[in-house]
């Protein structure tokens, strides 16, 4: 008798584990757009010109308002039972709290305001499309400050990387790395100011 | 009249046929070919009054080109005033505009030669050709803009654009009819600011003194060059190697030849005299790529080398801080575009890397040979050196280069923390082929003192051993996997860690990921390190998928249980009891009412479980049964009998660590309501 109440326990488990991998995770992809958009502006500058967006092709998920909210939908009765599957049941928000991603932020403002935007604001430096900053028009920087930026550039490319990659991990999914890349990537493109370069799906300079 | 310039002579003749017949002569000429220049769709116009003792001469030309000179100039329009200087020769001195600027030129010819100077108000180009060397043109500058070079410098290297500086000194411009053309001098120069058209190459306000001598030949002959120089002060950039000369000379030699285009360098030398002196040679393609190096290399002190020729280099690779001090002797060869071998002997280098006291080698000695073919042995040795700020010993690494890797050729024990690190194995492989640098090694970890570690890292006092075994570490693409597990005896138990890996381990944001197993820790030892109040009894449990990133915790999954065990008490403390209450804020009940709490020193208990998923800064508590928004926590044994529950299962990280660490440090003291 105890062992088939067990049996009955473990075919339930069996069940709600299989039924665990066939559900769908949509990329937040408004969600994402929105934490991205928060930071971006903060490591931009607070003066950024309202920013036209450029159209996300991953569709809204329905609900997952962000906050509190959405982190209680994310708390699952089956982790209960041992089964980590809060994840895929809710529908995820994208957070950029933590505090690594916050000391990225800070650095990286830091460096932008130190100097980065002079490079954009010279049109020496662009937003490449893979969400990198790309020293595309060295010329356009007197040789003292050149050597200066192409560090700046290469710290700020070491923090994007690991950013990108800490967001993804930070919110249990580190396989959205390419996504949560390419939404920072048109971020930074939507918050630049007028007259920065940026780089179009093509490889092709812009001037915005 | 062979090598005489047909445009002076016809000049000549134009004069003389306008001091006979006529006051005005005009013509136009399709072309003018001179040994060193173009003319084309010329006009010359003479005016020459009758009686007067001179005329005036007016040539425009659509275009001058003097490609050996490297000028190209188009619209030039030159007005002197021409008289004769003797029975056979001429002078015209006057105005040449150009490009809406205003020159000077004189050009004078007689019996001995040709005279030219070429002037604007600050500067002087003067040119003389001898009679009797008609091949041979010398140039003398004054103040010359270095951009009047422009087209002289496109000959050797197309791609630069010549910004400013000025330039001083003489060139002779040898032109035979058979032989290379041959340009040899001595020039001054000084504020040199020039750029490659893809801006990879540039400079600013360098200063030197060269001495050239470059023979232009006729394909398949290669040009040659041979440049002796002294440099003094300004700065360059080449791709990422950005250099700051000093004030004090360097020697520069270059001998070179130039086929269809692609420059081999026999010899280069660069004498930086106290801080680095290289020579050897190199090969480019048509497209300046680099093919062949090989260069011979010492310093007899790093720190000036450091400062004027690597700040490019250690920015770029995130270590801007980076002291070095030693010196240093190396050889480096690349062949077809790739490294191919190198070989550095280091004499007492220090390198330090302040930022977080991410590491450091101090006293690094022997050689450390690298090789893409043969085998080849070397050693390095360090006296001690410091990784995230833990100290480490000195050791001796016996190596063997080939096939593009260094590997050990017997295990190293580094001393580390009281115990010793062993590498039973290592290979590594630098970039190369655009992939980056690999290493595998096979890692010991011996007895190493935790409650060093823990001091080290500013933990509460830990007191164990750590030892272990990683047969197999992976690190490429920043990424550092550990194969096998390292184990941890402490408080009188165990913890085996496993799954370890670090991502960018001496990046941006270094993390370290882990699975943890914990193994019948004597919990009474563990609260007392933490002064929490006392537990008794055995603590058994999990933390899977720990993650730490820049050294701080930010997700895991726990699961910690007591394990009872025959003979072993299970007893918890009245100020543990406080602390757990604390640590939980309001959040956390207990069955006992508070008053109630102060009346036992103790209390007996059955089991006590507790879990977190921490994920986004957030806990997800669960204790020993879960229900609804509770958890309980404690569960009590005997009388009085004492439960704790927790409520609101998802607690702010930052506030449970910050009233942790209260509790830790006694700054709560237990609240009885």
């Amino acid at each position: 008798m105890k062992s088939a109440r067990w049996m009955g326990v473990s075919v339930a488990s069996l069940w709600a584990l299989s039924a665990c991998v066939t559900i769908n995770v949509y990329f937040p992809a408004a969600e994402a757009k929105e934490a991205a958009k928060e930071f971006v502006e903060k490591v931009i500058g607070p003066d950024a010109i309202p920013a036209t967006p450029v159209e996300t092709p991953e569709k809204k998920p329905e609900g997952g308002s962000g906050g509190m909210a959405s982190l209680l939908q994310r708390i699952d009765p089956l982790s209960l039972i041992g089964i980590g599957s809060a994840y895929a049941q809710g529908q995820p928000d994208i957070s950029i709290k933590s505090p690594a991603i916050q000391a990225i932020q800070a650095r990286m403002a830091s460096r932008f305001d130190a100097s980065l935007r002079k490079g954009f604001d010279l049109g020496a430096l662009g937003f490449g499309k893979d969400g990198m900053v790309v020293l595309r028009e060295p010329g356009a920087l007197e040789l003292k400050d050149r050597a200066g930026i192409q560090t700046a550039v290469a710290d700020d490319n070491r923090d994007r990387k690991a950013l990108y990659k800490e967001v993804a991990v930070a919110n249990g999914h580190p396989e959205w790395e390419a996504q949560i890349r390419d939404v920072f990537a048109k971020q930074w493109v939507d918050s630049a100011r007028g007259g920065w370069w940026y780089q179009d799906k093509s490889g092709g300079w812009k001037q915005k | 009249m062979t090598h005489r310039t047909r445009l002076l002579a016809l000049l000549w003749m134009s004069a003389l046929a306008g001091t006979a017949q006529a006051r005005t002569l005009d013509a136009d000429i399709a072309k003018i070919r001179l040994p060193m220049a173009t003319l084309e769709t010329v006009h010359v116009q003479l005016d020459w009054p009758d009686g007067a003792t001179q005329g005036t001469l007016s040539l425009q030309a659509a275009r001058v080109q003097a490609p050996d000179l490297g000028i190209d100039a188009r619209h030039v329009a030159w007005t002197c005033p021409l008289q004769r200087i003797d029975s056979v020769g001429w002078a015209c001195d006057g105005t040449l505009r150009s490009a809406g600027k205003t020159y000077r030129l004189a050009i004078a010819f007689d019996e001995a030669g040709l005279r030219g100077t070429f002037s604007d108000k600050r500067a002087t180009l003067a040119m003389h050709r001898a009679t009797a060397t008609p091949d041979l043109t010398r140039i003398d500058l004054t103040r010359v803009p270095i951009a009047w070079a422009q087209g002289l410098l496109a000959q050797s290297w197309a791609d630069a654009r010549l910004q400013g500086g000025t330039l001083d000194g003489r060139v002779d411009v040898a032109a035979p009819s058979k032989g290379p053309l041959q340009i040899t001098g001595r020039l001054n120069a000084s504020g040199v600011k020039l750029e490659t058209t893809d801006a990879t190459i540039a400079s600013d306000k360098l200063a030197g003194t060269f001495d050239f001598d470059y023979k232009i030949y006729d394909a398949p002959h290669p040009s040659l060059l041979s440049l002796d120089g002294t440099l003094r002060g300004g700065e360059f950039l080449a791709g990422s190697v950005y250099v700051a000369l000093p004030d004090t000379p360097i020697k520069l030699a270059i001998r070179g030849a130039s086929r269809e285009g692609a420059w081999t360098l026999s010899r280069i030398e660069w004498a930086d005299d106290g801080a680095l002196h290289v020579a050897g040679n190199a090969a480019f393609d048509a497209e300046t790529n680099l093919r062949t190096l090989d260069l011979s290399i010492h310093s007899d002190d790093l720190e000036p080398v450091r400062d004027r020729y690597l700040t490019g280099l250690l920015g770029i690779a995130g270590v801007s801080d980076l002291a070095l001090t030693g010196g240093l002797d190396a050889q480096v060869r690349v062949d077809n575009g790739a490294l191919h071998a190198f070989d550095f002997v280091p004499h007492h280098v220090d390198i330090v890397e302040p930022t977080d006291q991410r590491f450091a080698f101090h006293g690094l000695d022997g050689t450390l040979r690298f090789s893409r073919t043969w085998p080849i042995e070397s050693a390095l040795q360090w006296h001690d050196g410091l990784l995230y700020g833990l100290k480490f010993g000195g050791a001796k690494l016996p190596m063997r280069s080939e096939g593009g890797a260094v590997s050990l050729t017997q295990a190293v024990s580094v001393p580390l923390l009281g115990g010793a690190l062993r590498f039973d194995n290592m290979t590594l492989r630098p970039p190369a082929d655009g992939k980056g640098a690999e290493a595998i090694f096979g890692l010991s970890v011996d007895k190493l003192d935790i409650s060093q570690l823990a001091t080290a890292l500013d933990w509460p006092v830990f007191r164990g051993q750590l030892t272990g075994h990683l047969p197999r570490a992976h690190y490429a693409n920043e990424r550092l996997d550990f194969e096998g597990g390292l184990s941890m005896a402490m408080f009188d138990g165990q913890v085996d860690v496993s799954s370890l890996s670090m991502e960018r381990p001496f990046g941006v944001a270094p993390t370290l990921a882990a699975d943890l197993r914990i193994d019948d820790l004597d919990l009474l030892s563990l609260t007392e390190v933490f002064d929490f109040g006392s537990i008794t009894g055995r603590l058994d449990g999990s933390i899977d998928q720990l993650r730490l990133v820049d050294w701080s915790i930010t997700a895991f999954d726990a699961e910690l249980h007591t394990d009872p065990k025959p003979g072993i008490r299970q007893r918890i403390s009245q100020r543990a009891v406080q602390s757990i209450s604390s640590v939980g804020g309001n959040s956390l009940m207990t069955s006992i009412q508070g008053q109630l709490i102060g009346l036992f020193d103790d209390f007996g208990y059955k089991r006590l479980a507790i879990g977190c998923h921490l994920v986004n800064e957030v806990c997800d508590m669960r204790g020993l049964h879960s229900g609804g928004d509770t958890f309980t926590i404690v569960e009590g044994a005997g009388l009085p009998r004492l439960t704790v529950i927790g409520h609101n299962r998802l607690v702010d990280w930052p506030t449970f660590v910050e009233r942790l660490s209260a509790v830790g440090s006694g700054e709560v003291s237990p609240v009885v309501e």
